[in-house]
């Protein structure tokens, strides 16, 4: 009889159901969507302030303080790391969040008319199988977002070759000599000369304007340092440092052993530049802190306002079911009155009642999780070009929400029907 | 005049007496109000916040001397060009070969209080220098010379040799370290100091190297400043750090559109949950409009009381909206950027104007519907 009773409501009043379940639908559509997208911002602005290059360094151990300091000639310092162990970048812990890196090497070279120019040798977009069968393309293509090419294109390692010689030249440089893409230039090395082919002219906006960059095998020939490199830059996805992290950037030594775990296994940049001076010889990484900390700071606020949208938007979602949940327990008034005159108890009215509005939740519920989903995924491909990725913590919160919400709304105005007197109800007078 | 008042009269009366209902209806138009104002003052101000935060990237415009060098004075006037709102910190910097210990070290004399806002990101342990006669070792220095905080160190400069004479005395002084320097970058390999200490060193004062400014705005306004400073023909050339301002549009644009997708998900799907709370208010009615009728009122007549009430409820949760909308954005300013907010006088017609069409528009048609039923069968509730 109970669940006939029910049906015959769902069936009879599918209308005012319907629009019980559109509005809990709305509701649970906003919050999965809100809460998938703030779930998800963090990863996504971090990988957009990956445009902002790289935000950690590695030099070899004795070089770190040497070049600049004593000015040695040609920033030629002697120490180098090794070109063969760049690959076990992508074997630390945090080799996910390794999102980027190329290696370095400046060397000086001489043009035809006797000028020094300096010529860095470094990836374009190296391309890498990786023993977990993972493929990067790493290399100052990305690394170097905001170079503005003037003439030709990014040089493509890939297709060019080995035996194209190609570089890219600063727009100083080009403006200097006359070079476009296409022309060639004849530099001549300590050890080697080479005629190259520029493949694009760049814009930098500093230092790099008045270099050529070309792969890393060239310049290696032109000084004879085959399997040598200067340094490497290292794009990775971080956390924020914190306390813990700003002491164990000082002395890991300092750590307990629980504190040691709990840094190490977090991706604050400074682990990260732990665990690279591990896998590479001799090398010292340190962060970048222009580029960490700014990311840091922006990377909190960005998620702070996204939450507290998200909290706005989940009380408004909140409010608008209660209200709707609330107005049409309160027109049953003389339905419940009538059942109540028959003799029906209490228990019995607010069990049906509120199954009724459960089923409809429920069907509301999941149709409005569908919803949220594909409103985040437009979120996600307008904003970022990328899909979100669905959190399953989603799932139970939008649950326990829908339920709290739709129990909030209904109680109240059942609890005030009950106390209303049947034969006052019937009679229509209030 | 008579049926005017009658009309105020029987709309006051039923929103006074039918009060809970009424109130379920105005929470409705008041949380679709606040959220309206709340979300549309954030997505205005966030730009503008957000810029200041990518401020901590450090200096987006950099001035550099054309040959014959510049002085203090042409870089405040080329300086003076750009908003005084606009610009968050500058910073001049003259460099020059010092010894420590007989060993050369890059010295940098700069306005100390304007590097801090050009270089938010320098990680200083200690203090920065204030006085006079403190200086900021870089922390490769530091470690070089074994040199930590709160030691005293002697600084010694050659000038250039003179015509006519044969020695040169080095010049010295005192400095007592405040703080290290910890970049990561190459400016741990300088040391630090008040312009005024290094002129006093070198004895020349008025000059500059380069000078680095922070400076809040898009590419655009900042391609501005650039173009009309390099038109003024002072020996100052101006040039974008393209690593930061190319990344800084880049970023601010997908953040900006991220908020505003945001706004209009969240504003549509809290319009319509308003439009149904009021649709199911209305629809419960349908005896009040009956009787009405049976009585002889026109639909023109219950129409317009119908409407004259919801707009009114329309334009009160409007109002409280644009309140609440404030506080809320207020607080989020606050807690995330510590800073106010911005308040948009033309906002709070917008969002009563908002608010009355959506009561209006969702009310209407179950009104119309109801009075197109037959009065005998509402009323014998059929």
């Amino acid at each position: 009889m109970f669940w006939r009773m029910i049906r015959g409501t769902l069936v009879r009043q599918w209308k005012k159901m319907l629009m019980i379940a559109f509005t809990i639908a709305l509701g649970a559509s906003l919050a999965s969507a809100m809460l998938s997208v703030m779930l998800d911002v963090g990863d996504k602005v971090n990988q957009e302030l990956k445009t902002y290059g790289a935000n950690i360094t590695v030099v070899p151990k004795s070089a770190s303080v040497l070049s600049d300091l004593y000015e040695v000639e040609g920033g030629q310092t002697g120490a180098y790391l090794q070109e063969d162990e760049l690959g076990k970048i992508k074997t630390i812990f945090w080799a996910f969040n390794i999102v980027d890196y190329a290696p370095f090497l400046d060397v000086n070279v001489t043009a035809d008319d006797g000028t020094q120019i300096r010529c860095v040798g470094s990836w374009f977009n190296h391309h890498m199988e990786l023993p977990t069968g993972e493929q990067l393309d790493a290399g100052i293509t990305s690394l170097r977002s905001w170079w503005e090419i003037k003439s030709g294109a990014w040089l493509d390692e890939q297709t060019a070759g080995d035996s194209a010689q190609l570089c890219m030249v600063g727009s100083a440089l080009a403006e200097k000599y006359g070079l476009t893409a296409g022309s060639t230039i004849h530099l001549t090395g300590e050890m080697s000369d080479q005629t190259l082919t520029v493949a694009g002219v760049f814009d930098a906006g500093g230092e790099e304007d008045d270099q050529i960059f070309a792969p890393l095998n060239t310049v290696q020939a032109f000084a004879g340092l085959d399997g040598k490199i200067d340094s490497i830059e290292v794009s990775a996805l971080t956390t924020p440092d914190n306390e813990l992290a700003e002491r164990a950037a000082k002395d890991p030594g300092s750590l307990t052993v629980s504190q040691y775990e709990t840094w190490y296994c977090t991706c604050y940049v400074s682990s990260i530049c732990y665990q690279i001076q591990e896998v590479i010889t001799d090398s010292v990484a340190s962060a970048v802190r222009q580029v960490a900390d700014s990311e840091g700071a922006i990377l909190d606020k960005t998620k702070l306002l996204m939450a507290l949208i998200t909290i706005l938007s989940l009380i408004g979602a909140a409010l608008g079911i209660c209200n709707l949940v609330t107005a049409s327990v309160m027109e049953r008034s003389s339905e419940i009155g009538l059942m109540k005159a028959i003799g029906a108890q209490n228990g019995i009215i607010s069990g049906l009642v509120l199954t009724e509005i459960f089923i409809t939740a429920i069907f509301g519920g999941l149709l409005g999780f569908a919803a949220g989903f594909g409103f985040a995924q437009i979120i996600g491909h307008t904003v970022f070009g990328s899909a979100i990725t669905m959190k399953p913590m989603v799932i139970p919160i939008v649950a326990i929400l829908v339920v709290l919400v739709t129990l909030a709304g209904s109680i109240p105005a059942i609890r005030m029907l009950l106390h209303l007197r049947p034969a006052e109800v019937l009679h229509g007078g209030h | 005049m008579k049926k005017r008042q009658m009309y105020l009269r029987m709309i006051t009366a039923s929103l006074i007496r039918r009060r809970s209902r009424m109130l379920v209806a105005l929470l409705s138009i008041a949380i679709g109000a606040t959220v309206l104002s709340g979300l549309v003052t954030i997505y205005y101000d966030v730009p503008r916040q957000m810029g200041a935060q990518f401020r901590n990237y450090g200096a987006n415009m950099i001035f550099t001397p054309s040959e014959e060098g510049f002085t203090l004075e042409d870089i405040q006037n080329a300086a003076a060009v750009i908003d005084s709102g606009d610009l968050v910190g500058i910073a001049p910097y003259r460099y020059e070969n010092v010894r420590i210990n007989a060993i050369p070290v890059v010295a940098a004399g700069t306005d100390l209080a304007g590097a801090q806002k050009t270089s938010p990101y320098w990680k200083v342990e200690g203090a920065w220098p204030a006085a006079g006669g403190e200086i900021m070792v870089g922390a490769a220095v530091a470690e070089n010379f074994r040199i930590s905080e709160g030691d005293s160190i002697e600084v010694s400069f050659t000038p250039e040799m003179e015509d006519g004479h044969d020695v040169v005395e080095d010049t010295y002084l005192d400095f007592k370290v405040t703080g290290i320097l910890d970049t990561g970058g190459s400016e741990e390999e300088y040391v630090y100091m008040s312009l005024a200490d290094l002129e006093s060193l070198t004895g020349s004062a008025g000059r500059a190297d380069v000078a680095e400014l922070s400076v809040s705005g898009g590419g655009e306004v900042l391609a501005q400043y650039e173009e009309r400073i390099n038109q003024m023909g002072s020996p100052v050339q101006a040039r974008l750090v393209k690593r930061v301002t190319a990344s800084e549009t880049t970023v601010l644009s997908k953040l900006q559109a991220l908020v505003l997708l945001v706004t209009v998900v969240v504003l549509a799907l809290t319009m319509i949950c308003v439009a149904t709370t009021m649709t199911a208010v209305v629809a419960e009615r349908r005896k009040e409009i009956g009787l009405r009728k049976s009585i002889g009122a026109s639909d023109r007549s219950i129409i317009g009381e119908f409407l004259g009430e919801n707009l009114m409820l329309g334009g009160i949760g409007g109002i409280l909206g644009s309140v609440l909308g404030f506080v809320f954005a207020q607080q989020v300013s606050i807690h995330v950027f510590s800073s106010s907010i911005r308040f948009m006088p033309m906002l709070v017609p917008v969002t009563i104007l908002v608010s009355v069409a959506v009561t209006g528009l969702s009310s209407l048609l179950p009104i119309r519907g109801a009075t197109q039923v037959d009065p005998a069968l509402v009323l014998k509730g059929e």
